[in-house]
């Protein structure tokens, strides 16, 4: 029955949400549309409880490192070690509006976290250009496309093509609504389809793989 | 012949510094170089020139520090230009980090348009649950959200008064960078109340909503720094992100430039083996 109660549940819930969006039905003093109004907040609070798993496994999975003496278990205590700190001063400001917590925590994430996200997505920057440099070579008919279009986006959408060439903005949004837009539009459709019957397949118990085990 | 071979193997370092001088020296030193403004940002912009005090709009901040750079830009631009309309704003997040971008623009904004939290401006936070949180929120805002990032009761707001649905609120906005983001928001809020829905997202990402923008379930969408430096524009009032796109001018032609580099001496190379 282990698996076959989470297998059920997610036939029934599916179910109620999948006919809201087709009927409105009353089911006594309940209406369909207030039952999946209750199920999608139940979610949030389902949510909620992953987060929290989430953390409390980060913090197992370093503090064993910690405690082995891993390869680079420094690294380990700096990860517990910030974690605390935040943590405690997340939880100090947001749920116990202590006076020293508020611009702490506001500063931690202003000039601290955002900082270093932004460097980390930033180094992008420097990797796309050596790999445009690599790849992009004149090997074949589709290469060359590839190769052409790209460099007409980027002058397109950079300031500078416009100075050099007032049509290149142009020839760029041309290549983003038409050859780009019919692209997207297949995959997007196809996206959609195939999540359908992956959906449908977990409705009908058909796909396990979310239950985890065997 | 040896020196046009050598240009198809440039080391990593040299391709890496010159993009460096080319991001950081007109930060130090501006160009100036002109911009122009895209249809899809001018639409988010004259959307909002309709917008009154009497009006509601939802900010949603679907971003991480990481997409910051690109993104948050926007969030300032727009959240300036309706704050100078006195519109009213309620940010919601359904990023962890989203409620921490949304108190540093209130706290920004509060004393140069006299903002009063609660009345003009609210932080409803973060709400767990990715997509079916947003189709929850679209459906029963109070309910999803019952407390703000305040722990103050949202039905207590007067900004929250006579807010229901997704029917209630004038204009969403959401400022994506990844799932959930543009997708669920056209497909859980967009399709189902049929409401207004612009977005800004991270440039790698705009591609993919176009699509959006055509069929006019977005009725907007600005496109990464670019697209915040447009809103700078268009607003009059120009600020970080116009200050970068000189880098990002300079950063284009460099990329551009090791790609010629590298098909000439690709080229040569491949004439010289035939």
């Amino acid at each position: 029955m282990r698996r076959e109660i989470p297998v059920i549940i997610t036939f029934v819930v599916g179910i109620l949400f999948l006919l809201n969006n087709v009927v409105a039905v009353e089911l006594g003093s309940m209406s369909l549309a207030n039952i999946v109004k209750e199920l999608s907040t139940w979610v949030t609070v389902v949510s909620a409880f992953a987060v929290g798993i989430a953390s409390v496994n980060l913090v197992r999975v370093h503090s064993r490192n910690i405690g082995s003496r891993r390869p680079r278990w420094g690294l380990s205590v700096i990860l517990v070690v910030t974690f605390v700190i935040f943590t405690v001063v997340g939880i100090s400001a947001s749920t116990y509006k202590m006076p020293w917590a508020i611009p702490l925590n506001q500063n931690l994430f202003d000039y601290i976290q955002t900082p270093l996200g932004s460097a980390m997505f930033s180094l992008i920057a420097f990797y796309i250009a050596s790999a445009a440099y690599r790849a992009f070579r004149l090997r074949s008919t589709e290469a060359t496309i590839l190769l052409i279009s790209a460099v007409l986006l980027m002058l397109g959408r950079a300031p500078i093509g416009e100075v050099i060439w007032s049509k290149f903005p142009t020839i760029a949004t041309w290549l983003m609504n038409i050859p780009n837009a019919a692209g997207q539009r297949a995959v997007l459709i196809g996206a959609a389809i195939g999540g359908f019957a992956v959906a449908l397949r977990v409705l009908l118990g058909m796909e396990r793989g979310h239950l985890g085990g065997e | 012949m040896e020196f046009i071979k050598k240009l198809q193997t440039i080391d990593n370092r040299i391709i890496y510094a010159v993009m460096l001088v080319c991001l950081a020296l007109p930060l130090l030193f501006p160009i100036g170089i002109p911009l122009s403004i895209a249809e899809n940002t001018q639409s988010v912009y004259d959307l909002i020139e309709t917008l009154g005090p009497e009006h509601k709009v939802i900010l949603s901040l679907d971003y991480e520090p990481a997409s910051s750079p690109d993104v948050h830009p926007q969030a300032v631009a727009v959240s300036r230009h309706l704050f100078e309309r006195g519109v009213q704003v309620i940010y919601v997040s359904f990023w962890e980090a989203g409620p921490m971008f949304a108190e540093g623009l209130i706290a920004d904004f509060t004393s140069q348009y006299q903002l009063e939290y609660g009345k003009n401006v609210v932080n409803l936070g973060f709400i767990a649950g990715r997509e079916t949180a947003i189709r929850a929120f679209g459906d029963d805002m109070i309910n999803t959200a019952p407390v703000d990032y305040k722990n103050q009761p949202t039905s207590s707001l007067p900004i929250m008064e006579g807010v229901v649905d997704a029917k209630d609120i004038d204009l969403f906005i959401t400022f994506s960078g990844g799932s959930p983001g543009v997708l669920e928001w056209v497909r859980q809020v967009q399709a189902q109340h049929n409401v207004d829905l612009a977005a800004g997202a991270v440039t790698v990402s705009v591609p993919g909503f176009i699509p959006f923008v055509q069929s006019g379930q977005l009725k907007g969408l600005l496109a990464g720094l670019r697209g915040a430096a447009e809103y700078e524009v268009v607003s009059g009032l120009p600020g970080s992100a116009v200050a970068k796109m000189d880098g990002q001018s300079l950063g284009h032609l460099a990329v551009i430039m090791f790609i010629v580099l590298g098909n000439i001496a690709y080229l040569t190379t491949k004439k010289d083996k035939e």
